[in-house]
């Protein structure tokens, strides 16, 4: 039961909310951790029981750390001042072997579930090479919707607790509702616990300007998913599963319908996912800011799939940057190897496990941790040519704000995420290095207009529909970038012309969507992450 | 004021669902905009009434399986695949149905792999959500109409590349894992959505004096013992003939290392041309009385169909064995 359903979007979602109307406040969040375990149910089924034994561990890790800075506060209250910093350094490091060894559990859970294959895989490989007769048996192994994102979110919170961000939560249920919370359990967004944990939990009446906001956003996913992302699905299926029989502008224009498909597909189904928060009074963390408007790779992954680059930036990246061995590493190289190199080498110290464990994250292939390493690649390359671009831009006397500059960095962030994406979408490595390999084989821009894009399986009607839906979406995009509507959004219309626009949102989704006899339903790309 | 101002929101939402509805439908009536989704269906619509014998419906392993052109170059007979990409039981039959109005098919072969499609609760509540939508508000069953107003467009292309259905798939992915019939007494339920339809196509067949046959390609993704005596024991029941080919994959010659496009999923070139073959000859067989059709001026537009598809099917084949 995805999201862009008509069961989710006919029954569970319209009951859910009934069902919390009608409880009284107390009971609201227990209708709301209910319906979570109940959608998490009705898809992974008994493996809800993962959710529920990584919520009551996360829950007890966070009271133990908790009970830790207590008896910490309670004996350096007792001791003397030259003793305090004895105690304090005693009871970090036991907090630090406590989040560490609570860390490895969460993550040793997600390997084994996730990775087992791909580990025994590749190990049975090298033992061939080997020659050793020896082979690891691969399992058939489920794995519960969402673990990914639930797992972030769970260890997120214990390494704030752990910061002292925020409490312990003393209360079960309430953790439960933030790792639990139905819309966010298939594709996130991954949110802090300072996020979202208290508006979950207030239980606060259905409001009608949350109902309206909500609906709308809702409204807008779907069209993105329905009358974009899966038309053309079909293309890019078709030429994905298929790569060998294509070559040149063929799979140039599969790479950018990816590239296409996957952004209004995650990107429509936050807006599902927001919408269904907000409907509920929750504000949920942003996933994306118009990703195609980035100057460059680095502002391209601030504004794409924002709360896992939040999340890697706040518990990786951070940790790593200010760890002693990056620091002794400065020292180091600033007196041998000179303050550039030094300041390269902090960079790929703490670049590299961000955008290894990046492409981990995305699942158990090849293709996703070179997928991950092409963008730690071209990071420290940006950081690399950093202050070459400074002395370009100074003495060209070049406005880096001006459309004249601005355009060429767009376009060419724009070829960095189709070549990243098409690496992404082969079905492993090796496919990806031969589709961008054949791209550059027989290239002929007349593909373009002798017919040959219309045999892979979209129609020029599709075409069309496809063209016209992006249209909107980037002028809707362009209207955000440039703050055109202020805060009051849609809100700021007169109700005639804001009712317009919601007639003609939902009628565009009826009759442009790509559903019904001749299309097929497409699953979530996230929910397999 | 407010309570009134959205129920005004909501009754111009009606009227306006209803309002385009009702246009959705008379649209739908209007023969020369009338168009169903399947776009192998559009290709059939195509064909010149009443020449083709044999149809075969069903999802994408009808397609990667059965190449009609190539029946053609042996027996002479006319077949077509109408079969879409996830195609549900459903709208097999509406398929059908569709393609009965321009052509008197005298046999049809299902392709069974539609029956075990999505058997959850949610996606059958999902399929009666969609039915009761699409019944009330025929807008959103006919809401592609507005593709038939680029009618020129699309059949320009459809007649660009029309193997009678069949789609040309060259890529080579074995299938490893070893034997997947396994022989087994229990069986496999088809989804409740599913045997209705599939009683419903049995009805129409008989109605209509079409000959049925259930057809299941080699697929190890997709099939297994237990679907085997599910659709046996239908076919015994109601006196259909039921050719599962997963169990005379030795006989046809299928090679997994080489037959095999995605894995055990659907059947490459060179998968789909052996299966042809092997099909052909059991279509030739006394029982079904197919016209051979070769040599009848009328059919001339098949034989030139073949010549062209056999050339491209040599060149592919070539090429897939230089890449093993």
């Amino acid at each position: 039961m995805a999201y862009h359903t008509a069961v989710y979007l006919a029954f569970f979602l319209p009951a859910a909310l009934v069902a919390y109307q009608l409880s009284p406040k107390k009971m609201r969040r227990v209708v709301l951790l209910s319906a979570g375990y109940f959608f998490f149910w009705l898809i992974s089924r008994e493996l809800v029981l993962y959710l529920i034994g990584t919520t009551i561990f996360t829950y007890y890790i966070g009271v133990w750390l908790g009970w830790m800075k207590l008896r910490y506060q309670t004996e350096a209250a007792a001791a003397s001042g030259e003793e305090q910093a004895g105690i304090r350094k005693q009871y970090k490091r036991k907090e630090r072997w406590i989040l560490t060894g609570s860390v490895l559990v969460l993550v040793g859970i997600l390997a084994w579930l996730k990775y087992y294959n791909f580990f025994a895989g590749n190990l049975n490989a090298l033992l061939r090479i080997s020659g050793s007769a020896v082979s690891i048996a691969e399992k058939d192994i489920l794995l519960p919707i969402g673990i990914s994102f639930y797992t972030l979110q769970a260890i997120g919170y214990m390494a704030d607790v752990y910061w002292e961000k925020v409490p312990a939560e003393k209360n079960l249920g309430k953790l439960a509702l933030f790792l639990g919370f139905f819309p966010q359990i298939m594709e996130g967004p991954i949110s802090m616990y300072s996020q979202t944990a208290d508006a979950l939990w207030e239980g606060n009446p259905l409001k009608e300007e949350n109902l309206s906001k909500g609906s709308v956003r809702i409204l807008w996913g779907l069209f993105k998913k329905m009358i974009i992302a899966d038309r053309l699905y079909v293309l890019v299926s078709a030429v994905f599963e298929h790569y060998e029989d294509y070559s040149g502008l063929v799979i140039a224009a599969a790479a950018v319908a990816y590239t296409v498909q996957l952004y209004m597909e995650f990107s429509g189904c936050m807006d599902i996912v927001i919408g269904s928060g907000r409907m509920f009074g929750v504000i949920l963390p942003e996933n994306f800011n118009q990703p195609f408007a980035s100057g460059n790779a680095a502002e391209f992954w601030r504004r794409w799939h924002m709360t896992l680059g939040v999340w890697f930036k706040t518990y990786i990246f951070y940790p790593v940057s200010v760890s002693s061995m990056v620091k002794k590493w400065n020292r180091f190289g600033r007196k041998h190897l000179g303050k550039y190199v030094a300041k390269l080498g902090v960079s790929a110290i703490a670049l590299f496990p961000v955008w290894l464990l990046n492409g981990l994250w995305h699942g158990p292939q090849w293709n996703y941790i070179f997928y991950g390493m092409y963008y730690f690649a071209i990071l420290l390359g940006g950081v690399a040519l950093e202050a070459v671009r400074s002395k370009a831009l100074s003495l060209l006397h070049a406005n880096e704000h001006a459309l004249y500059w601005r355009i060429p960095q767009i376009l060419k962030t724009w070829v960095i995420i189709f070549v990243g994406e098409l690496f992404f979408r082969a079905n492993g490595l090796l496919a990806g290095l031969r589709m961008f390999v054949s791209m550059f084989q027989d290239f002929t821009f007349e593909d373009l207009w002798n017919g040959t894009l219309l045999r892979l399986g979209l129609d020029m009607a599709d075409y069309l529909a496809v063209a016209a839906g992006c249209l909107v979406v980037a002028c809707v995009g362009m209207i955000k970038e440039r703050k055109l509507l202020g805060e009051a959004g849609l809100q700021a219309f007169r109700t005639p012309v804001r009712w317009g626009l919601y007639y003609g949102l939902i009628f565009a989704v009826i009759i442009f969507g790509a559903y019904g006899v001749g299309y097929q339903q497409v699953d979530l790309i996230y929910a397999n992450f | 004021m407010r309570i009134s101002k959205n129920f005004l929101f909501f009754l111009i939402l009606l009227l306006l669902l209803a309002g385009s509805s009702g246009w959705a439908s008379k649209a739908a009536r209007d023969k020369r905009l009338r168009k169903t989704g399947v776009k192998a269906a559009t290709q059939l619509k195509m064909e010149p009434n009443h020449t083709i014998d044999v149809l075969v419906v069903g999802d994408s392993l009808s397609y990667s399986s059965v190449a009609p052109l190539r029946i053609w170059k042996d027996y002479g007979i006319t077949a077509f695949v109408c079969g879409q990409p996830g195609q549900k039981v459903r709208e097999t039959y509406d398929a059908l149905k569709a393609a009965m109005k321009c052509q008197t098919p005298k046999l049809l072969i299902l392709e069974t792999n539609v029956l075990f499609r999505r058997q959850g609760g949610m996606d059958e509540l999902g399929e009666t959500v969609a039915e009761t939508g699409g019944r009330y508000f025929p807008v959103f069953q006919h809401h592609d109409i507005w593709k038939s107003f680029l009618k020129d467009f699309t059949e320009k292309i459809h007649k660009k590349k029309s193997y009678k259905g069949f789609e040309i798939r060259s890529t080579v992915r074995s299938y490893e894992k070893g034997i997947y019939m396994k022989e087994s007494s229990k069986s496999t339920e088809m989804g409740k959505n599913a045997e209705r339809y599939l009683d419903d196509i049995v009805a129409l067949c008989k109605e209509k004096n079409i000959k049925l046959l259930l057809l299941s390609t080699p697929s190890p993704k997709n099939y297994n013992y237990r679907k085997h005596n599910t659709l046996r024991e239908y076919a015994q029941t109601n006196a259909l003939a039921y050719l599962d080919m997963n169990l005379e994959t030795d006989r046809i010659g299928i090679d997994w290392k080489a037959d095999s496009l995605d894995r055990g999923d659907h059947l490459n070139l060179s998968g789909a041309c052996k299966v042809t073959d092997y099909l052909g000859k059991y279509l030739a067989g006394p029982e079904w009385k197919l016209t051979d059709h070769r040599g009848d001026k009328a059919y001339q537009a098949w034989e030139e169909a073949s010549a062209k598809f056999e050339k491209i099917v040599s060149k592919r084949l070539v090429k897939m064995k230089g890449k093993r």
